[in-house]
């Protein structure tokens, strides 16, 4: 099997060839090699089972960024919370896992295919479960819409790890997969998204929680604590990166909801059961 | 000698701040006798008006000012901390200690390094296959999700999804 072997080897590559250029064009030759990938990309739809793939070897770089914190009772909680919320979605039936990275800083993030992580830091800003179904909902919400999926195609990256996917075992090709992704991964979680995508995930963040039977206020509550932290604050500055500012973001949930969910002035916060589950929570003096 | 004291301010100072979150108006801001749109507007208070958070619920922030006039206003209407700085100058770890989340590790030891979750990070991360199949471990099966709703007091409502000006999107794939 040399043949495909030598295109898996091209397309590592070329990935990492296309890594850092941002739609710049790649001419080699007079070819714009970026254009044809990208239109082929285009061309061609990502299966479920891909895109779950493509997902799990970026994980496997986000944690190896920061492993999960150790505290299996709340990563069960999450993890039930979380699958709760992911059940009102429009793709209730992926293989959804949530986890807790050992990270003071606050952040959260999804990967393709159902994988999100929050920050340690993250979990210990939040006053109630309301508030954690409408971080959990927005990061839900990128998985649904498969914001990141749409990214990696902007890079040209789907294309070329669906070339490589027919050329070994399947172990192997995963490693192969997992290596491939390592720059795109780092490079893709560290500079965010569309804005666009954010704000959609903000707006699909509170109806995923409220569909759950929360408090759809949760998500905005949490971005008032973001907008209180000094924008410089060292713990902030990847999320302030990645994301429109906090007030952005509460200006545009502000219009968005309007008072249409204010009729949902009963449903559950849950502060007693999240307090319970993250009570063991520790953050680092400073 | 001070980073023992420091070490016991950050220990306690979340629960000696139980009092609750303090904050001002970003904008003009009505102040009703009740959470609800229709009722009666109290005073309207300016922006950067202080006030002190008495609790939440839902759109509605119950508030005090310091003149003692309470009624709600709406959350959004109101950011954390210190008017007269913003941003509050606090940093994370004083914001979340101007709430008054009961932190229950008063017993223990202050861990020092931060653990971050930076562009630095991120830029020499490499792949963690151990991690990832441990997180599989703690995956949760549906019978678990209604489990977390039927103890927690949740049931699913159909909410449609909407637009950046707030009308109501169709059913979305």
């Amino acid at each position: 099997m040399s043949a495909p072997r030598n295109g898996l080897t091209a397309a590592v590559v070329a990935v990492v060839l296309l890594g850092g250029c941002d739609g710049g064009g790649l001419n080699i030759q007079n070819v714009d090699v970026g254009s044809i990938v990208r239109s082929v990309a285009d061309l061609r739809p990502v299966q479920e089972p891909e895109e779950i793939e493509i997902g799990q070897g970026m994980l496997e770089t986000l944690l190896g960024a920061r492993p999960l914190l150790d505290d299996p009772e709340l990563q069960r909680y999450v993890n039930g919370v979380g699958l709760w919320v992911a059940r009102q979605s429009e793709r209730p039936d992926l293989p959804w896992q949530f986890g807790v990275n050992d990270s003071d800083h606050i952040n959260a993030f999804a990967a393709p295919g159902g994988y999100i992580i929050v920050t340690k830091g993250m979990m210990a800003s939040l006053r109630n479960e309301a508030e954690l179904a409408g971080v959990l909902g927005h990061e839900i919400a990128h998985v649904v819409q498969k914001h990141h999926l749409r990214a990696l195609r902007k890079n040209a990256v789907i294309n070329l790890l669906s070339e490589g996917a027919s050329a070994a075992s399947s172990e192997s090709r995963h490693k192969e997969m997992v290596e491939m992704l390592i720059g795109p991964t780092r490079e893709l979680y560290a500079r965010g998204l569309d804005k666009s995508d954010e704000f959609e995930a903000d707006r699909m963040g509170v109806v995923l929680a409220a569909r759950a039977g929360y408090d759809p206020y949760g998500l905005p509550a949490v971005m008032t604590t973001l907008a209180a932290v000094n924008p410089a604050d060292s713990y902030l500055a990847l999320l302030y990166k990645t994301h429109p500012a906090p007030d952005a973001r509460i200006q545009q949930l502000m219009t968005g909801m309007g008072t249409r969910f204010d009729a949902f002035a009963e449903a559950r916060q849950n502060a007693t059961r999240f307090q319970q589950a993250t009570r063991r929570l520790q953050l680092a003096e400073r | 000698m001070t980073r023992w004291l420091s070490a016991l301010l950050f220990l306690f100072a979340p629960s000696l701040a139980c009092g609750g979150e303090s904050g001002y108006t970003y904008q003009p801001t009505e102040l009703k006798a009740r959470p609800f749109l229709d009722a009666q507007t109290v005073a309207t208070l300016p922006t950067r008006s202080q006030v002190e958070i008495v609790r939440r619920q839902g759109a509605w922030m119950q508030i005090r000012t310091p003149e003692k006039r309470e009624g709600w206003v709406r959350m959004l209407s109101v950011r954390l901390g210190n008017p007269d700085a913003k941003p509050s100058g606090g940093n994370f770890l004083s914001v979340i200690g101007i709430r008054s989340r009961p932190r229950a590790q008063t017993t223990g030891t202050v861990t020092t390094g931060v653990r971050g979750f930076s562009e630095e990070d991120l830029a020499k991360a490499e792949p963690n296959p151990a991690e990832a199949e441990k997180l599989k471990g703690f995956a949760a099966k549906p019978a678990d999700a209604n489990r977390v709703a039927q103890t927690g007091g949740l049931s699913a409502k159909p909410v449609p999804y909407f637009d950046e000006d707030g009308k109501p999107l169709g059913a979305k794939k």
